[in-house]
């Protein structure tokens, strides 16, 4: 079971400026457990867990609950090493990758519920997320449709699965489904209205620190 | 590039804590034949200062970023290119190298106490060295749209570019596709799946296949005994992959390395 109010939506932000400046970031979100704050891949490959476990402490404090954090490992290989350090650092929730062979999704699923966090498994550039779910011996508490950031900008015509959401629920019931590589406010209203869960956006934040708070409070509004 | 062809090169991959990485690195034989890797999982736990503190300790090594790039490649080839290293604590022993005792000390003038203090400064401070890596990975599974970045933006920054096949049934295949080829080529048999399925074997005969068609150099990964080494370079390889006996006891390591350079 996710950790994640199965019934709600959220707002996943990524971030990826320096520390000071995500700390800064994070300061000007408005307080809502609503938003989950994601450590992105480049945050943790330059700064390591420390981000994670920063990023825990400054958003719990700023909701006044316990926080939650995606580590957003995309784990390829030795996922157990890779879940430990990042439970250990804060996180609620990891990404492994789809693409990753399916012993290391495995081990990963398996080490994320010995350490209690949720397993997200991102299927950039998986071409039948299906199939990846099916070889599973246990499944992900949610699964990643994601457009990459470098196929979106080099290649326009890829476009988000969103008719995959409906089908993965369909045969998987209780799976979270999160879409990532839509950015602006119309994509997010198309992916919740496509049923998804979760919107991943890190972009207009990424370019606009400053707008941190008018940026999120625009994309919360579609969130009943 | 930076590596030669026709070369034979013995990867070593630093994992576990900063500390057994550097124990492990400060171990190793000196040589051009032995190139460091900061690994994945030791990146993602200490960041890139994990490549500052192996740089630290050899100013000179070839180290390879390990960073399984599998999107943004631009940001982060500028991560591992652009390293501002954060200053590692160097033991302050002036005292002791110059050999002064306390009656010394008393008997100097303030000119020469000044003097030690500037250079106890100076070995305080981070050595003035580049702590940028000299090669990094993307997977081959990323996006080709991520590859062809990658391998673009290695070139900019004069580094090597290495795509790690793990997980790509077809090596060749994605080498087709891409705009320009890597420098290297990582044919690599995951830890997890050698540990859980013991019949996936590491395609040796690509090794052949990939530079017959291409001019790049091949590496092996997946492999931890001197009789797989062996086998590798057997087939062709240019580059071997090692890390668990490397990970798992430090002692073994300067045999394994001294092992591999009597045999080239």
């Amino acid at each position: 079971m996710s950790l994640l109010n199965t019934r709600s939506k959220y707002l996943q932000i990524a971030f990826n400026r320096s520390l000071a400046e995500v700390q800064e970031m994070v300061s000007l979100l408005p307080p809502t457990p609503k938003i989950i704050i994601e450590a992105g891949t480049s945050l943790i490959k330059r700064y390591g867990q420390k981000a994670v476990s920063d990023l825990n402490y400054w958003w719990a404090e700023k909701i006044g609950q316990p926080a939650y954090i995606v580590a957003d490992l995309k784990t390829m290989d030795r996922g157990s090493a890779e879940v430990k350090s990042a439970a250990r650092a804060g996180a609620s929730a990891a990404t492994c990758l789809g693409l990753a062979p399916v012993e290391t999704i495995d081990e990963f699923i398996k080490n994320c519920e010995t350490h209690g966090i949720d397993s997200m498994v991102d299927m950039m550039n998986v071409p039948f997320p299906f199939e990846v779910l099916q070889k599973l011996k246990n499944l992900p508490d949610i699964v990643v449709l994601h457009r990459g950031a470098d196929e979106h900008i080099l290649n326009r015509e890829k476009q988000i699965p969103l008719n995959q959401i409906t089908r993965i629920k369909g045969a998987y019931g209780k799976i979270l489904i999160s879409i990532a590589g839509g950015e602006t406010t119309r994509e997010v209203v198309s992916d919740f209205f496509n049923g998804a869960d979760i919107a991943v956006v890190w972009r207009s934040f990424y370019e606009k620190p400053k707008d941190t708070s008018t940026l999120a409070q625009d994309f919360l509004k579609l969130i009943k | 590039m930076m590596l030669e062809k026709g070369k034979r090169y013995l990867q070593i991959a630093l994992n576990g804590t900063i500390e057994d990485a550097r124990l492990v690195a400060a171990s190793l034989p000196r040589s051009k034949n032995i190139l460091l890797e900061a690994g994945t999982p030791l990146i993602k736990e200490y960041g890139i200062q994990a490549i500052a503190a192996i740089r630290q300790l050899d100013p000179n090594a070839y180290i390879v970023a390990d960073i399984k790039c599998a999107d943004l490649a631009d940001r982060e080839i500028g991560l591992v290119c652009d390293i501002q290293p954060a200053p590692i604590p160097v033991l302050p022993k002036p005292l002791l190298t110059q050999k002064i005792t306390f009656l010394d000390l008393i008997k100097m003038t303030a000119d020469q106490i000044n003097a030690i203090q500037e250079t106890n400064q100076a070995n305080l401070s981070f050595p003035a060295i580049a702590s940028d890596a000299n090669a990094a990975t993307v997977l081959g599974v990323a996006p080709v749209e991520t590859i062809n970045l990658f391998i673009e933006e290695c070139k900019k920054r004069r580094i090597d570019s290495m795509v790690d096949m793990m997980n790509v049934p077809n090596p060749l295949s994605i080498l087709k596709k891409l705009d320009c080829p890597p420098d290297a080529v990582i044919l690599h048999r995951g830890v997890d799946e050698t540990e859980f399925s013991r019949e996936k074997q590491i395609p040796y005969y690509q090794i052949k296949q990939i530079k017959g068609n291409y001019d790049i150099l091949v590496a092996v990964a997946g492999g931890d005994t001197i009789r797989e080494i062996q086998r590798a370079f057997f087939n062709d390889a240019d580059i071997v992959v090692v890390w668990k006996n490397f990970y798992q006891a430090t002692e073994d390591t300067a045999r394994l390395a001294q092992d591999f350079l009597k045999e080239i």
